[in-house]
């Protein structure tokens, strides 16, 4: 018997990352192979023919799964109905702007579509931030839709915690599906955490500690880090555009793996709602390590923090917390 | 236990089609979900670095299936062992320029990446041309080939066909999967024959023929013939670039059922080497419909063709002839 459709929504639909992404989605890469969807795609008014040429070419596409599309610049259409909800549009930083800037921009973006998803979307929708800086934008969607569990709104930072495990299979000459358990903490930003401490390898001969096999503690306390916080600017600098492909395909990791559950022994990373875990000041979204089972994440409890990595834990919540308060002054 | 690493080339890679195309075979969306590939990523001197920062973001999508990727603007080490190549990479059409324009430059291309493939790529390797003019452009690959199968040698119009079926659903209003025997015959360009009227809808109440459920002949054989060939042009119309997104699904598509299977009861069009079926003059690459199993196409034999199919189906391979001795006569000089 097939399954029932999943309403899934893009904003910020016509731009690279939507353009990546939606065709990700119609084929089964987010929800399953088997499982029909329908794509509701957002974009302002001045991308209205750009979103138009997108859904032409979905329907061209003849995809199997791919129920039916909207797309609309009208947030309550956009938003009714869905299940899922993938938030990329935001206001991009441009030269010569400020982070209060930047800013307060995008907390009015994310005021009003926060209050669009809380009185049309489905019940139990689930949503993920991936519009920079995605942890305050989903902070700040959180404020303002204050019937959707907190539990349910997430932001991205599957992108770095993949590129963390790219980044040791590289090292290791491994197949990247043979590394797990890297953790991200914190903000999706420059002071993000790449943590290896529990991170290991399948080998013949067993799992084995990432860092007792790479056996060089300075390039992972040091170039490591910093090569995964700065791998976008780095692709930037290659393609003259931001990472959207890679960005795409980890959004809908995210999403698979929220819904359909990590698999046994292996967790991934996500921006969460803090409870207070790990010393981590409560009330915001900070990126743990965690699983997923029926649809729901749990953070992993119990790993053990050393001095090093307790100072990058703190550093990137120190940032988080100065994130929220700007965006508050911004309200107010 | 885990199948073999295929190595798929994408020439081209670092353009519009190549980034949709690329993440789509890591994640097993041309040759199934359980089928690990090595890509092989070619493109100019020119667009090095841009091919590099698509390496990295392959890498970067930690993808299970992706098992290595090359990245090179050297078309022999990007053809070594290839099974598959998806030529997407080839000189494009600029505002103001005509095809003949653009052919004297695709033609050396085809001819350095044909010898490349033909002394490289493993044997039976498949090969989709994309890049426009398709059907020349594989026929010149395939003349400077000539020890790889001219079986092999195809070009899309998954495209074209996948558009040609959207547009009956959207006229039915019913779900593209139920429609089904579309056929687009000829040449990738605007007097590419889209013809309905062996092509099926599958309803409550079983099979039904297309042209029955629409009633509308004069729409069939003529709005919904050129809205199918203008396609691509509403397409940049709206997007202000050519279509990325649905030519790269319809690669994945061509490619998938060509080694995989066509479904029971089902076929597709694709560009292949004229044998003569359908009075079509041998020895061009023309869009047929054909169904496929164990790794082989074959056109589907026996459809009657009316007088009107007639002419539009001498039309476009009138077209293919000019264009195959333009490119010749490119050659030549």
């Amino acid at each position: 018997m097939a399954k029932e459709t999943v309403r899934v929504l893009v904003t910020g639909a016509a731009g690279q990352i939507g353009y990546a992404l939606v065709p990700m989605i119609a084929r089964g890469v987010m929800l399953g192979p088997d499982q029909p969807v329908i794509l509701h795609m957002l974009d302002i008014p001045p991308a209205a023919e750009a979103l138009n040429g997108v859904k032409m070419e979905l329907v061209d596409a003849a995809f199997p799964l791919l129920k039916g599309v909207v797309a609309t610049t009208d947030v309550v259409e956009a938003c009714t109905g869905v299940n899922i909800a993938v938030m990329v549009g935001g206001f991009p930083r441009k030269e010569g702007m400020e982070r209060k800037d930047v800013m307060s921009k995008n907390v009015s973006i994310y005021r009003s579509q926060a209050s669009a998803l809380e009185k049309h979307a489905a019940a139990n929708c689930k949503v993920l931030v991936v519009a920079n800086p995605a942890n305050t934008n989903a902070l700040i969607l959180k404020e303002f839709a204050p019937s959707i569990p907190e539990k349910n709104i997430t932001c991205l930072t599957r992108l770095d915690h993949n590129r963390a495990l790219g980044q040791i299979s590289e090292r290791l000459n491994v197949q990247v599906s043979d590394v797990k358990n890297v953790i991200i903490w914190g903000n999706h930003s420059s002071t993000q955490y790449p943590d290896v401490n529990h991170a290991t390898v399948k080998t013949p001969s067993g799992e084995k500690s990432v860092r007792e096999l790479i056996k060089d503690d300075e390039w992972l306390n040091a170039e490591f880090i910093t090569t995964v916080q700065q791998r976008g600017a780095a692709i930037i600098k290659a393609r003259k555009l931001s990472s959207a492909l890679s960005a795409a395909s980890s959004a809908c990791d995210h999403i698979r793996d929220w819904v359909l559950g990590t698999p046994e022994g292996t967790w991934v990373s996500m921006g969460v709602y803090s409870d207070g875990s790990y010393n981590v000041p409560a009330g915001l979204i900070y990126s743990f390590p965690v699983t997923c089972q029926n649809g729901e994440w749990k953070i992993v409890q119990g790993l053990h923090i050393d001095e090093f990595s307790r100072k990058k834990l703190d550093l990137t919540a120190d940032e988080l917390s100065e994130e929220k308060a700007l965006a508050y002054s911004c309200l107010s | 236990m885990e199948k073999d690493a295929v190595r798929v080339l994408v020439t081209g890679a670092a353009g519009q089609i190549g980034y949709a195309l690329v993440p789509m075979i890591a994640r097993g969306i041309m040759l199934g979900l359980d089928q690990p590939v090595i890509l092989h990523m070619l493109d100019i001197e020119p667009a090095a670095k841009a091919l590099e920062g698509l390496k990295m973001e392959l890498i970067d999508a930690a993808l299970p299936l992706l098992q290595g990727v090359i990245a090179a603007t050297d078309v022999i080490e990007a053809s070594k062992g290839i099974n598959i190549a998806v030529m997407v990479g080839g000189f494009p059409c600029k505002e103001g320029m005509e095809r003949k324009d653009v052919m004297p430059r695709n033609v050396p291309i085809f001819k350095a990446q044909a010898s490349a493939l033909e002394q490289h790529a493993a044997p039976d390797c498949k090969v989709l041309v994309i890049a426009n003019p398709a059907n020349t452009n594989a026929l010149i690959l395939k003349e400077y080939a000539p020890s790889i199968p001219a079986k092999s040698i195809t070009c899309l119009t998954r495209l074209d066909h996948n558009r040609a079926l959207s547009h009956i659903a959207e006229r039915l209003n019913v779900h593209v999967s139920n429609v089904k025997n579309v056929i687009i015959w000829g040449n990738h360009s605007s007097t590419q024959y889209p013809d309905a009227s062996h092509a099926i809808v599958i309803t409550s109440n079983g099979e039904k023929s297309v042209r029955e459920l629409i009633a509308d002949d004069h729409w069939l054989d003529t709005e919904y013939v050129a809205s199918v060939q203008q396609r691509g042009a509403a397409i940049i119309k709206a997007r202000k670039l050519s279509s990325a997104l649905s030519a790269a699904s319809a690669a994945c598509d061509h490619i998938r059922d060509w080694i995989l299977g066509t479904p029971e009861g089902t076929w597709v069009s694709m560009g292949v080497y004229s044998d003569g079926s359908y009075g079509i003059e041998p020895g061009l690459i023309y869009s047929f419909p054909v169904t496929c199993q164990k790794g082989e196409w074959s056109i589907v034999q026996g459809l009657n063709i009316n007088e009107f199919s007639r002419e539009k189906m001498d039309a476009t391979a009138k077209e293919l002839v000019k264009e195959k001795s333009l490119a010749y006569s490119c050659l030549a000089n």
